[in-house]
């Protein structure tokens, strides 16, 4: 009787998910890889063997009968462990262009796993920086990342995959300035086509990542002026998902922007915590300088956040929404603060403020965030 | 080589021209009276063309006219020419003309589809300065069949879309252009104007509704209080109950309290609840009436008569409408009865009787002076109760 050791096991498998081979055991085959990728040692085994990683990308991108759903679904929960991002990429370093060339096809059928797959490589620096490599290699035309952008604003762009995944994807990309510069390009339409996605109701992934992807653009504080103009509008894309259907007296209700007035009495706030802290953070970002806070209470921000508060049933959210509320109402800063991104804070100052910071998060398990961020799909 | 004198033969025909002219008139000459209008005559000298060219007034234009508008010519050089005339037109603000000259050059059906193409677009940017949006879309959607991606045409086309208030329609076109070319400013800047527009159309039709629902709200509130006070109403549309069940109700909402005396007088609630309503009194003496427009349901009739007839109205001739002399009826029209009412009762007390039916929202009274002949006689053969 012999032993057979699990990668001898998994070395099996290798020939029976080369293309070429039967539909029906190919079948098979990926289905068991799936089913290894659902557990830590499965995943960790998997990741010692180049020619079966290999293989499952092959398999992944390939045509009927190949069983690509599986194979990227497997995929997928190896790209979900940041530990397993570097073998795959050495097995197959073309990873992100081939898997960017599907969800890119408006015909493939498996585009949202392949965007899944993506969305988690992407949450690390140097997949990420792959990914980014691989949209810059410029068809004629349109730029991958112009593709990508229109991908995911077009309704329909792919009649048998939604693309959500492509909200995270877009959200881990504009970590790169590069990224950021491209959607916040003021001689075109970018970031504008995005807004509207903050209130898409069928997905709280696409939200998070359109949310996401503002809340980093809004690092950019040379951009705020722009961006709380008319040419962009940002503000009232931000507020909407955090307004609820509160009976304002006509004279408050003047005072908001249009698209906050009148909200009828089914108005539904974003029902995500995580995505309404990040609402609210970007709104924050808007707030460093001065001339940018002075738009966002121009505009009417703290009627809204107000009532947020009042209702906001997640302690840590609200405590971020006082937080920004404290900035709206409170006095203008001393010279030399007026942009708190640039603001540089002595030795003394940034120990006290960390072990404040450090209690804090004791008290409320709090994130905070020291830069733009990135978005997790999840394992399935 | 023999050389003529050229002076002597050319003085000597010279003098013989010159010498004609001294005695026969030059027939070629303008006349001297209308030389400008003549003048004006000339093709090369010409400050305005003629809108129409007619053939015998002006034979020399008609000929141009002819050269240029050559039949013979292939149909591309005439549409070419078309298009340029109607070019012309354009840019002297003569749109009217513009189209007609484009039209004729699609007319001619020419095998090339830029030049149609620009035909259209041509046209239908004449079409918008008219005014004509949908025709200028016309225009633009089928120069975008022949060349899809004529930008122009894209431009036109969302600024008809605006002009016509059909909002996500012009973003979805210029987003079409952008496609095409990404930094095309005229595109960026329509879409963030019909953008803009279109979320203010979208808060004003909100702010209607709202509008809308709270008035329904008020009148429902207005209806319940009606009914929880057992006072009965009646419409004026024949056919319907006096009793009303609840639909009819409703019905009433809409014909009564939306429509409102010509006075422009409601009946309306208070703070606390309380209704005061429109009530008319009639004098069938003098054939008057008087209308209060905003009756508390808790103050008296005798209060309101005091301030009525604190004087006596110009009607009353023989001066005897006096607040004590009063009498206040009211009909009950289906029995042909009439019911006293004591000027101290509160309206409200009067309109929860059973026999009162609200018209119209609008509660009646007749009011005469008890003691006097025409009362008598008005009350004779009649019916009267007392109300307690």
């Amino acid at each position: 009787m012999s032993e057979t050791s699990p990668k001898a096991e998994a070395a099996k498998l290798l020939p029976f998910l080369m293309l070429g081979e039967r539909a029906d055991l190919q079948a098979a085959a990926a289905q068991h890889v799936l089913a290894l990728t659902g557990s830590g040692p499965g995943r960790t085994l998997l990741a010692g063997q180049a020619a079966l990683l290999r293989s499952l990308v092959e398999l992944a991108v390939a045509p009927p009968p190949a069983p690509a759903r599986d194979a990227a679904r497997a995929l997928v929960n190896l790209a979900a462990d940041p530990g397993l991002h570097k073998p795959l990429l050495e097995a197959e370093p073309g990873l992100p262009v081939r898997l960017l060339g599907c969800v890119l096809d408006p015909q493939w059928p498996w585009a949202e796993e392949a965007a899944a797959v993506l969305a988690n490589l992407s949450r690390e620096p140097v997949p990420c920086a792959a990914l980014i490599e691989a949209l810059a290699a410029a068809e004629p035309g349109e730029s991958g990342l112009e593709r990508l952008v229109r991908a995911l604003c077009t309704p329909g762009y792919n009649a048998r995959a939604p693309l959500h995944y492509l909200g995270p994807v877009l959200s881990n990309l504009s970590q790169c300035p590069a990224t950021r510069a491209f959607l916040l390009d003021r001689n075109r339409c970018v970031v504008q086509r995005l807004l509207p996605l903050t209130q898409y109701p069928d997905s709280s992934v696409r939200r998070g990542g359109v949310v996401g992807t503002l809340r980093n653009c809004c690092f950019e504080h040379r951009h705020h002026e722009w961006l709380l103009g008319p040419e962009v509008d940002i503000l009232p894309f931000l507020l909407l998902p955090l307004a609820g259907p509160e009976d304002f007296s006509e004279e408050e209700m003047e005072r908001l922007p249009v698209d906050l007035q009148y909200l009828p009495p089914e108005k539904q706030r974003e029902p995500d915590a995580d995505i309404r802290k990040m609402l609210i953070e970007t709104i924050m970002l808007l707030t460093a300088t001065a001339p940018g806070r002075k738009q966002v209470r121009d505009q009417g921000a703290y009627l809204i956040l107000r009532e947020l508060h009042s209702w906001e049933p997640e302690p840590d959210v609200q405590v971020t929404c006082e937080k920004l509320i404290q900035v709206l109402i409170g006095d203008e800063p001393e010279r030399g603060l007026e942009n708190l991104l640039e603001v540089q804070v002595p030795e003394e100052v940034e120990r006290q403020l960390q072990q404040q910071d450090h209690q804090e998060r004791e008290q409320q398990e709090l994130e905070l965030d020291p830069g733009p961020q990135a978005e997790e799909a999840a394992p399935t | 080589m023999e050389r003529q004198e050229p002076d002597a033969t050319f003085d000597d025909g010279m003098d013989s021209f010159l010498e004609k002219f001294q005695s026969q008139p030059y027939r070629g000459g303008f006349h001297e009276s209308q030389w400008e209008e003549e003048f004006e005559k000339i093709p090369l000298f010409m400050k305005n063309s003629p809108s129409e060219i007619d053939p015998l007034e002006n034979p020399d234009l008609a000929c141009l006219q002819s050269i240029i508008f050559d039949e013979e010519r292939s149909p591309e050089d005439q549409a070419r020419t078309y298009k340029d005339e109607g070019n012309d037109y354009f840019k002297e603000k003569d749109y009217k003309k513009a189209v007609i000259s484009y039209t004729e050059g699609l007319k001619k059906k020419c095998a090339d589809p830029d030049l149609n193409a620009v035909l259209y677009t041509n046209r239908a940017a004449a079409q918008y300065y008219l005014g004509n949006f949908r025709s200028s879309l016309n225009d633009v959607t089928a120069a975008r069949k022949l060349k899809p991606c004529h930008l122009k045409a894209i431009i036109r086309g969302a600024s008809c879309h605006l002009e016509l208030k059909n909002y996500v329609e012009a973003v979805n076109w210029c987003d079409e252009g952008l496609q095409i070319d990404a930094t095309e400013k005229k595109l960026l800047d329509l879409r963030a104007k019909a953008d803009k527009l279109k979320r203010t159309e979208q808060r004003d039709i909100r702010k209607a509704k709202l509008k809308e629902k709270k008035k329904q709200d008020q009148n429902e509130a207005l209806l319940q209080a009606i009914k929880a006070r057992n006072i009965r109403l009646v419409t004026e549309a024949p056919g319907e109950d006096e009793d009303l069940a609840s639909e009819g109700l409703s019905e009433l909402a809409l014909y009564g309290l939306s429509s409102e005396n010509p006075c422009g007088a409601r009946l309306s609630v208070d703070d606390q609840g309380r209704l005061s309503w429109p009530v008319l009194f009639l004098y069938p003496e003098y054939a008057q009436s008087d209308l209060v427009s905003a009756f508390h349901e808790d103050s008296r009739f005798i209060d309101h008569l005091m301030v009525m007839f604190g004087e006596t109205p110009s009607w009353d001739l023989e001066q005897k409408y006096c607040p004590d002399n009063l009498e206040v009826f009211f009909e009950d029209e289906d029995r042909a009865e009439l019911y006293c009412v004591p000027p101290s009762s509160t309206l409200l007390q009067v309109l929860q009787h059973p026999r009162y039916f609200v018209k119209a929202l609008t509660p009646t009274f007749l009011v005469c002076v008890g003691s006097s002949g025409f009362c008598r006689n008005y009350l004779q053969g009649k019916k009267v109760h007392q109300v307690k």
